[in-house]
């Protein structure tokens, strides 16, 4: 099966809660943590509603998959608040598409 | 209103030497000449973990995969030595790196600016008559008669805090009772989206109208140009 545009937007939403609840310890940020996944989450599946069915740029899937095990790897909460804005920016521009 | 210069205080004498190493001038150098997606690679690259750079070239397929410019394409060359400047940082440590990535956003906003205007200084405050004096240096001035301008520089949106934005709001009305003009604004290393929710939030009673916001896709407009 082909991969397509929706396939690599879902994989970056799960990379996005990942940070999110590494980041969830930081009681003071929570509502940004809230606003960050309610602005990139919807900028992400407004990708997924225009483009989803479209197959995927070269080294996109890649991409995608480097971001995930970076996002893994991150264990510190303030560090991972600073990727939630991030990660979205990086796989728009790997989706060919502007933050 | 007039500038002058901080007052020494043990923190600026070792940001001093901060933003004296030659690494920061290295990554500005780089950054104010990039591409949007190359400044991007290097906030990911200097806030990241992996320290591979196969990682990051695989993050970023379209400065290093199979559709980027050829290797020794200048700027294929550029993403290169943006990535590896940009490890360089990360490699400091936590807290030194920090430190350097202000550093990094403040000499990039400077070379910037200057490519549009002049004078632009570093670390300086405004002073009003009749006013209590700030605290804090604004990060970049252009201290020119008629156009001034007052920059805090920010490496991330959560950096954008209700005293920051307070301090330009202050300085930009007490411009305006002496009936100058300065523009106030906030230099931000991170992408608009993310800035404005962060500002939507901490901005409290300061209308927002006045404060010009310079995110990470339009840091080429400091310079008076159109984003690369």
């Amino acid at each position: 099966m082909n991969l397509t545009v929706a396939d690599l937007v879902t994989r970056a939403l799960a990379a996005c809660d990942v940070l999110a609840e590494t980041a969830a310890p930081i009681e003071d940020e929570l509502q940004y943590v809230a606003d960050l996944d309610t602005v990139w989450g919807a900028r992400l599946r407004a990708v997924s509603a225009a483009r989803g069915t479209d197959p995927v740029p070269p080294g996109a899937e890649e991409a995608l998959d480097a971001l995930a095990a970076e996002a893994a790897r991150i264990s510190d909460p303030h560090r991972a608040i600073d990727w939630l804005s991030t990660l979205p920016q990086v796989a728009l521009a790997a989706l060919g598409e502007a933050a | 209103m007039r500038f002058g210069d901080a007052r020494p205080d043990g923190r600026a004498v070792v940001y001093a030497h901060i933003q004296a190493d030659p690494l920061v001038a290295r990554a500005a150098d780089l950054l104010a000449v990039a591409t949007t997606t190359q400044r991007l690679l290097a906030r990911a690259a200097m806030n990241g973990e992996s320290t591979d750079p196969a990682a990051w070239h695989a993050m970023f397929p379209t400065l290093f995969g199979p559709a980027a410019p050829a290797p020794g394409d200048p700027v294929r060359v550029r993403s290169e030595a943006i990535l590896a400047v940009s490890l360089e940082v990360a490699d400091r440590g936590e807290q030194t790196r920090s430190q350097f990535r202000g550093a990094i956003v403040e000499a990039v906003t400077e070379r910037l600016l200057a490519e549009r205007t002049s004078p632009v200084r570093r670390e300086r405050r405004i002073l009003f008559d009749g006013r209590p004096a700030e605290i804090h240096p604004y990060d970049v001035t252009v201290e020119r008669e008629g156009a001034a301008e007052a920059w805090d520089c920010k490496w991330g949106a959560r950096g954008i805090k209700a005293d920051v934005i307070h301090q330009l709001d202050d300085a930009r009305r007490g411009a305006a009772d002496e009936s100058l003009r300065l523009l106030a604004g906030l230099v931000v290393f991170d992408a608009r989206r993310s800035c404005e929710v962060r500002l939507v939030r901490e901005k409290g009673p300061v209308s927002l109208e006045g404060i010009k916001l310079v995110a990470l896709e339009g840091l080429d407009r400091l310079a008076g140009r159109k984003p690369a």
